[in-house]
């Protein structure tokens, strides 16, 4: 998203203020990205069920980051933990 | 009488009341009655305590006042009044785990913590309020407690943060002299950043967990909120050791020795910009900038770095989530998990249940490569430092699953997530407060290699004789 002052431009500023096209184009490309990289949270769950099926939505979302990582065969799980 | 006793001694350290108590300016009765005193008439109101203990705690101070005459010393922490998260176990009485299905549970031994504070002639005087199950896998409001959301001293209307509420509130409010919790991810470091008050994590297996509510095995730790870094190094030099009731024990012993630290120009401190810089919540800024200079000052050598890439939040989700589950098994399949508080607990414990062993297992693999390429992190540095928490408090009505500022937040990970990379780790912890935003106190943690909790402290204890962050109290 375009930084624009965060203090309210005065009436000669706001008239002063141009753009050229490619600065737009950025603009909108740059605002298009940061939205799609921060929706909306989802609605909370309004019953237990919905609540459930939220959970277990997370859980495989986990499951599938950490499928996303490789690691080698010779690697043990800590189950014998250590710090 | 008890209630002649200036505020201030409810507010001093450790050091500073023993030093009292051995000059005899006043009894050990009539500081455990004080401090009873506010805690029962404060501790509701924040909703902090689970039980007050007075009878038995002025019984035992009465028995360290004979001791303290007869000039019979004990260590530091003799005829001092503290608090435990009520998921210590201490022998018939309730030990509720903040959770109404176990309201009535009473255990026939005391949690091997609080046998060795009692040893040392500390005074037990309450149990303290915590999040049901200490959290379990997750929950959603602050309100997941059998007595109700805590409540943060500095201003009702915000979370004390959990689980370790009441012994985060009961330390900031001079309720009690210090106080005992236990973290699994972010349980003892959030509250006392939330609270403005020194919150150590020991190094996995350092402090004995038997009699202690289990929620991860492989992740579970008992450590102290206090007034202070020195405070906390007195509490752990009494709480650590060997324990062959607790499978996890390493042990190791702990001594508090700040004298014997490492010349701090030697130590190589690392951090992340971008925590301080666009992470952090703006107000706290300048505050953390100054703590940045302060700790730079202690002559240690501050350089940039930032953590190995990992799923970090998957990961520790998962293995708590796996291990809570099993662990309360018998809860859920009776049906009596619906009585939890909180929605979000129900559900994430009942699907707890349904996580694959080959996930659980990747997670657990996924592990020891984070251990191995944070030891190679330890290798170049000493320590890490980042903010505890990067806003103040949130509201108490805040879902806390939902992001509780809009601002954007940078892409550069940092080290944002240093409390489940610790956490994993098996890495000591130590936060400080080291500034407010919007009236609300901010903190920092030092993390270190494993079980070097005395050179954490000794970092602390300097920065705190340079700062006083840790002496500010709440409007009571």
């Amino acid at each position: 998203m375009v930084q624009m002052s965060q203090e309210p431009a005065t009436r000669n500023e706001k008239r002063e203020t141009k753009f050229t096209r490619r600065q737009l184009a950025i603009a909108l490309s740059t605002s298009a990205i940061v939205l799609a990289q921060t929706p909306p949270p989802p609605p909370l769950p309004q019953n237990p069920d919905e609540e459930l099926k939220t959970v277990r939505d997370a859980i495989h979302q986990n499951a599938e980051q950490l499928a996303k990582v490789e690691v080698p065969m010779s690697t043990e799980p800590a189950v014998h933990f250590r710090a | 009488m008890a209630a002649s006793l200036p505020d201030d001694i409810f507010f001093a350290s450790i050091t500073e009341i023993n030093q009292k108590l051995k000059a005899k300016e006043f009894s050990s009765v009539e500081l455990t009655r004080g401090y009873c005193a506010r805690l029962e008439k404060m501790g509701p109101r924040f909703n902090a305590l689970a039980l007050s203990l007075r009878d038995q705690a002025v019984k035992a101070a009465k028995d360290v006042d004979g001791d303290i005459k007869r000039e019979r010393f004990r260590g530091p922490l003799q005829g001092i009044p503290f608090g435990a998260k009520d998921l210590l176990a201490w022998a018939k009485h309730p030990t509720t785990w903040g959770a109404k299905p176990y309201a009535g549970q009473i255990f026939k031994e005391n949690a091997t913590v609080l046998k060795k504070l009692s040893k040392g002639g500390a005074i037990l005087a309450g149990k303290l309020a915590m999040v049901e199950l200490a959290g379990g896998p997750s929950y959603r409001y602050a309100s997941a407690s059998l007595t109700g959301p805590g409540l943060n001293p500095w201003d009702p209307t915000r979370w004390s943060g959990g689980s370790s509420s009441g012994s985060g509130i009961a330390v900031a409010a001079g309720l009690v002299a210090y106080a005992l919790g236990s973290e699994t991810s972010g349980s003892i470091l959030t509250p006392a950043a939330f609270c403005g008050v020194t919150g150590l994590r020991p190094t996995y297996g350092l402090v004995s967990r038997h009699g202690a509510m289990a929620l991860s095995w492989t992740l579970d730790k008992i450590g102290p909120l206090c007034r202070s870094a020195e405070d906390c190094g007195l509490v752990l030099h009494e709480i650590a050791g060997a324990d062959a009731e607790d499978p996890a024990s390493a042990g190791k012993s702990y001594y508090y020795a700040p004298q014997f630290a490492r010349d701090l120009k030697e130590v190589k401190v690392g951090f992340a910009p971008v925590d301080f810089s666009e992470r952090v919540d703006p107000a706290a800024r300048p505050d953390f900038a100054k703590a940045l200079e302060t700790v730079r000052s202690l002559g240690v050598q501050l350089q940039e770095t930032k953590l190995p890439d990992f799923p970090y939040g998957p990961v520790i989700g998962t293995i708590i989530s796996a291990e809570a589950s099993t662990i309360f098994e018998s809860l859920i399949q009776s049906g009596g998990v619906n009585e939890l508080a909180d929605q979000k607990q129900i559900a994430g414990l009942k699907a707890g249940l349904e996580i694959p062993a080959k996930d659980y297992l990747k997670a657990m693999r996924i592990r020891s490569l984070i251990q191995e390429k944070i030891r190679e992190v330890f290798d170049e540095y000493d320590l890490l430092i980042a903010p505890t928490r990067f806003g103040p408090a949130p509201k108490i009505t805040q879902p806390l699953d939902r992001p509780s500022s809009d601002r954007p937040m940078p892409k550069e990970p940092g080290m944002s997530a240093l409390i489940p990379a610790g956490n994993l780790a098996g890495l000591p912890a130590l936060s400080l407060p080291c500034g407010f935003a919007d009236g609300m106190p901010m903190a920092m943690q030092i993390v270190g290699r494993p079980f070097s909790e005395n050179l954490l402290l000794t970092v602390g204890k300097f920065f705190q004789e340079r700062t006083d962050w840790h002496k500010r109290r709440p409007k009571l």
